[in-house]
């Protein structure tokens, strides 16, 4: 009479936990930023900026995947970005894990030396980005298994872990030699596998968070004119 | 009545077949032993020669080097480290020769040097308990003077390991950390050949030498 059967109470039980389970996945960013002016930095058009990873660390390394996609951020705002690798190889090897600057002082004295200098000119890269960072598996929790059978299979349980990123962006003027300012991100987030007969998984995009995030805000830095 | 069976028959054993296959890629994609031939091109050093006069000796064991760091691992790095040495060397030396052994030498001045390999090691994800692989390729330099009076002899470690696993089959991890060794190889020999001490007391004493002719 009424319209609530049972039936209709399940439904409504099952859709009110994926729902909750959809909206629990989304990750927690927070940024902290540092520059000495609030004023964008101005970048020609034929300046460039070229977005670099540092892989000096002995247990992680930034990898590609997070640089390119926040190159890509970037370059959706009209910013000239020049491809790592290729930067990377027509400076070859001042830029390895082993020879990077690490600071200004050493960055100084590497544009010092006339080739590098002409290199660096000739491809206009006016502004350099160090990404330094990772992501990591924090706590896994719980169990799945999946058992397969003449009759069928299927998987049956419930597993969660948690992911961080951390990653910290230095800009550096390589005309001025100076730094322009510096970006730290924190993205947390639970992802989820519901096993019900088929493995369902709710995954929090910990990282592609934290890159959009990162991205965004980097694109604040600079004005293209 | 006889189509039924052949047709039967037929399904039976591309059924056996599509099972060997599949079988066959998931032990091939298990399987430990890795051969991998380092076939990259590198770039050329941006350097600032010295005005030094150099022969490099790259012998017929070093340009043909292959490397065996474990029973089930071998590493073809020969033609590669002769591409990276010889780009960082001409870095280094603003006159330089490479020659196949001593004899062919033409210089008449300035340092010879003989690259080798000493060893070559690798680590896996199921060694090191890190999700990377890792490569180290120990290079040792014979440096003499022309006249074969020894100078040095120079030991290099270079050191490459993948950002991860990921997507990576086991050759294509270990031929990628290769290669950035091999990078580091050249890095290191930039950044350091002229501070090793019995170098830069041979550049000394030749400078001393000619400030006093």
């Amino acid at each position: 009479m009424s319209g609530f059967t049972t039936s209709n109470v399940y439904r409504i039980i099952v859709t009110g936990s994926l729902l909750a389970l959809l909206g629990a996945c989304s990750a927690t960013t927070t940024i902290d930023e540092y520059r000495p002016s609030g004023e964008p930095i101005e970048l020609n058009a034929d300046e460039r900026v070229v977005v670099l990873g540092r892989r000096d660390a002995g247990h992680y390394e930034t990898d590609r995947e997070f640089i390119d996609c926040v190159a890509k951020q970037m370059k959706g705002a009209d910013i000239g970005i020049l491809p790592e690798a290729q930067f990377i190889d027509s400076i070859y090897p001042w830029f390895e894990p082993r020879t990077a600057p690490k600071g200004l002082p050493r960055l100084k004295k590497l544009m010092r030396t006339p080739s590098i200098k002409t290199v660096v000119d000739n491809q206009s890269v006016r502004y350099l980005v160090w990404l330094d960072g990772s992501t990591e598996t924090l706590d896994k929790g719980g169990s799945i298994s999946c058992a397969i059978g003449p009759g069928g299979g299927g998987c049956f349980g419930f597993a969660q872990w948690n992911k961080l990123s951390v990653y910290e962006a230095i800009v550096w003027d390589l005309q001025d030699l100076q730094e322009m300012g510096r970006l730290r991100v924190d993205s947390e987030g639970t992802s989820y596998l519901i096993g019900a007969v088929a493995p369902i998984p709710l995954l929090t995009p910990v990282k592609s968070d934290a890159c959009s995030s990162l991205g965004k805000q980097l694109k604040t830095f600079f004005s293209a004119s | 009545m006889s189509y039924k069976k052949t047709y039967k028959e037929s399904c039976k054993n591309i059924s056996k077949i599509s099972l060997a296959l599949i079988v066959m890629v998931i032990l091939g994609g298990c399987s430990s032993s890795a051969s991998v031939q380092v076939d990259r091109t590198f770039p050329k050093v941006l350097g600032e020669p010295k005005s030094v006069t150099a022969s490099i000796v790259f012998l017929e064991d070093f340009s043909t080097f292959v490397a065996q760091p474990n029973e089930n691992t071998v590493i073809d790095i020969g033609t590669a480290q002769v591409e990276v040495l010889q780009n960082a060397f001409a870095g280094l030396f603003n006159d330089v020769e490479f020659v196949t052994s001593r004899d062919q030498i033409t210089n008449t001045k300035g340092l010879v040097i003989t690259p080798s390999v000493r060893e070559v090691q690798v680590s896996t994800p199921s060694d090191n308990y890190l999700n990377v692989f890792e490569v180290w390729i120990k290079y040792n330099l014979e440096i003499q003077s022309v006249d074969g009076d020894p100078i040095d002899s120079w030991f290099m470690p270079a050191y490459g390991k993948t950002p991860d696993t990921f997507m990576y089959s086991k050759p294509k991890a270990i031929e990628e950390a290769a290669v950035i060794a091999l990078r580091d190889a050249g890095a290191k020999l930039m950044l350091d050949f002229y501070r090793i001490p019995a170098i830069y007391g041979w550049m000394m004493e030749r400078q001393i030498l000619e400030g006093s002719q």
